[in-house]
């Protein structure tokens, strides 16, 4: 964009409009259009808090500025925030604070996202968190975690938990039929009668099994009470 | 409107010349105007699958190089006015093309056709990257084998982090009489695992064979694999079409069979 009167930063929970003070205020005004309409496919229609910066604006001019941003774009304006260094650092503070947690284990084993899709042979998934997913996980595809995996479909690919070496991580699967399971430093692969399996395998072996490490090995268990009792998160 | 349909596997072997020469005999057949191109430059064989081998002048390296205008380079069939044929280079390899010259030609090709089909190259390199450049749809061909299915998987996966998500499945070579015995994996097995739509399956019937030796693509015709062709390209054209019950056509051939004995 040509004008640099109107500059558009981010912040995790919303957009500061930094405006120009010396372009005039109709200027400004289309200058803020055509800035929002110009990445309107970008934001989204997403819910978000706005904040004005770099020039007074009355109660009057701020409402303005607010209504030609949802003119011209499908943002969701949340609400005005003012300017405020307080609120700012702590936000910062708070953000921090959850990626200095985020590296220990403990906040990974307890953390989750979620995927949805089917992860195909040659496509890695990799998280920091738990991860549950929502699909197949295919031969051939991998995924690794540093917390727990759960699959909510068949899991016939590599699967990788507790990646920073902790033992007490987990995977579960609808249909457990892994190529390699690896959790912390164990690891365990198939029987080696694998294709015949996979062939003739039916539905009665498809019970949802959950696959965790004692005294140095990898167990595979059908999912029962007493086995998530043993779970330690 | 005319759409770009890109015919591969990963895996080589398991039927994609085979199959775009039937889908592009088929569509033509349906009164379609199709253009077939094969994409797998240094490996050329739709050309010998169509049966116009000896026709070839000019080539796909030939257009991109600008050796000769594309008019020169398409050869029309000889048993369909409306149907025909980009032959790939032999003497030269996929380096001799880049994606981007390849949406150049396929852009100057679609005004004139209903379907371009794009025969594309076993494996993942050079040779896919150009033939999916500028594909609208893909059709996936693959064997009940599990080497066939787990590089099959590994093409939906790069087709969709290439934007192609219309994709379809053709399972190829099935063979009824194994699946009943637990000796092959069924059409749903193969679905179950690879989760994409099924558009056809074709049974292994050896009048395939025959015909692509004599370079006379059979779809249309009373073969069980000409009839499942044709219903492939029926449904490309977005008509329902049941899928055929390849178990009792082979249950009739059994009991033909058993006559003769």
């Amino acid at each position: 964009m040509s004008n640099q009167s109107v500059v558009i930063k981010s912040n995790r929970h919303g957009l500061i409009v930094v405006l120009d003070e010396k372009t005039d205020w109709e200027t400004l005004k289309k200058d803020v259009a055509e800035k929002f309409r110009s990445s309107a496919k970008f934001f989204g229609s997403v819910q978000m808090a706005l904040c004005f910066q770099g020039r007074k604006l009355s109660f009057e001019e701020e409402l303005e500025l607010s209504d030609i941003i949802s003119e011209n774009c499908q943002i969701q304006i949340a609400c005005i925030v003012d300017e405020n260094e307080a609120t700012e650092t702590a936000m910062k503070q708070a953000l921090e604070r959850q990626k200095q947690g985020g590296d220990s284990d403990l906040m990974n084993l307890q953390d989750g996202r979620f995927y949805k899709g089917t992860l195909r042979s040659g496509q890695v998934l990799e998280s920091e968190t738990s991860i549950v997913i929502l699909g197949d996980v295919n031969p051939g595809a991998r995924v690794v975690s540093k917390g727990n995996v759960i699959v909510l479909g068949t899991l016939k690919g590599n699967v990788y938990v507790g990646a920073s070496g902790n033992e007490s991580a987990f995977v579960a699967a609808l249909s457990m039929d892994p190529m390699q399971i690896r959790i912390g430093d164990v690891i365990a692969r198939s029987s080696d009668s694998r294709p015949v399996r996979s062939l003739r395998k039916k539905k009665e072996e498809d019970t949802p099994k959950i696959a965790f490490v004692e005294e140095g090995n990898i167990y595979i268990e059908p999912i029962t009470k007493e086995v998530l009792n043993d779970i330690n998160l | 409107m005319s759409e770009v349909i890109v015919i591969t596997s990963g895996k080589g072997g398991v039927g994609k010349t085979t199959s775009t020469a039937n889908i592009g005999t088929g569509l033509a057949k349906l009164g379609k105007s199709v253009v077939m191109i094969d994409t797998d430059i240094g490996l050329r064989n739709l050309d010998v699958v169509m049966g116009l081998e000896n026709r070839i002048v000019y080539n796909l390296v030939d257009v991109v190089e600008g050796n000769c205008r594309m008019k020169q380079a398409l050869i029309k069939d000889k048993r369909y006015s409306n149907l025909f044929l980009l032959p790939s280079a032999q003497t030269r390899d996929k380096t001799a093309v880049n994606p981007e010259q390849m949406v150049k030609l396929i852009d100057e090709l679609r005004p004139e056709f209903d379907y371009i089909l794009l025969d594309c190259p076993a494996g993942i390199e050079q040779g896919f990257k150009n033939a999916i450049a500028a594909a609208d749809r893909a059709l996936i061909v693959t064997t009940p084998e599990v080497s066939a299915i787990r590089d099959a998987d590994r093409i939906i996966g790069l087709l969709e982090a290439n934007d192609i998500h219309r994709i379809n499945l053709i399972v190829n070579r099935l063979r009824m009489d194994m699946v009943k015995r637990g000796d092959m994996m069924s059409i749903e097995d193969v679905i179950d695992i690879l989760a994409i739509d099924l558009i056809g399956a074709v049974p292994d019937d050896e009048h395939i064979v025959i015909a692509t030796n004599q370079g006379e693509p059979l779809a249309g015709d009373s073969s069980l694999a000409g009839t499942a062709y044709m219903n492939i390209c029926k449904r490309i054209l977005g008509e329902e079409v049941p899928l055929m019950n390849l178990e009792t056509n082979g249950g009739f051939f059994a009991k033909i069979a058993k006559l003769f004995k």
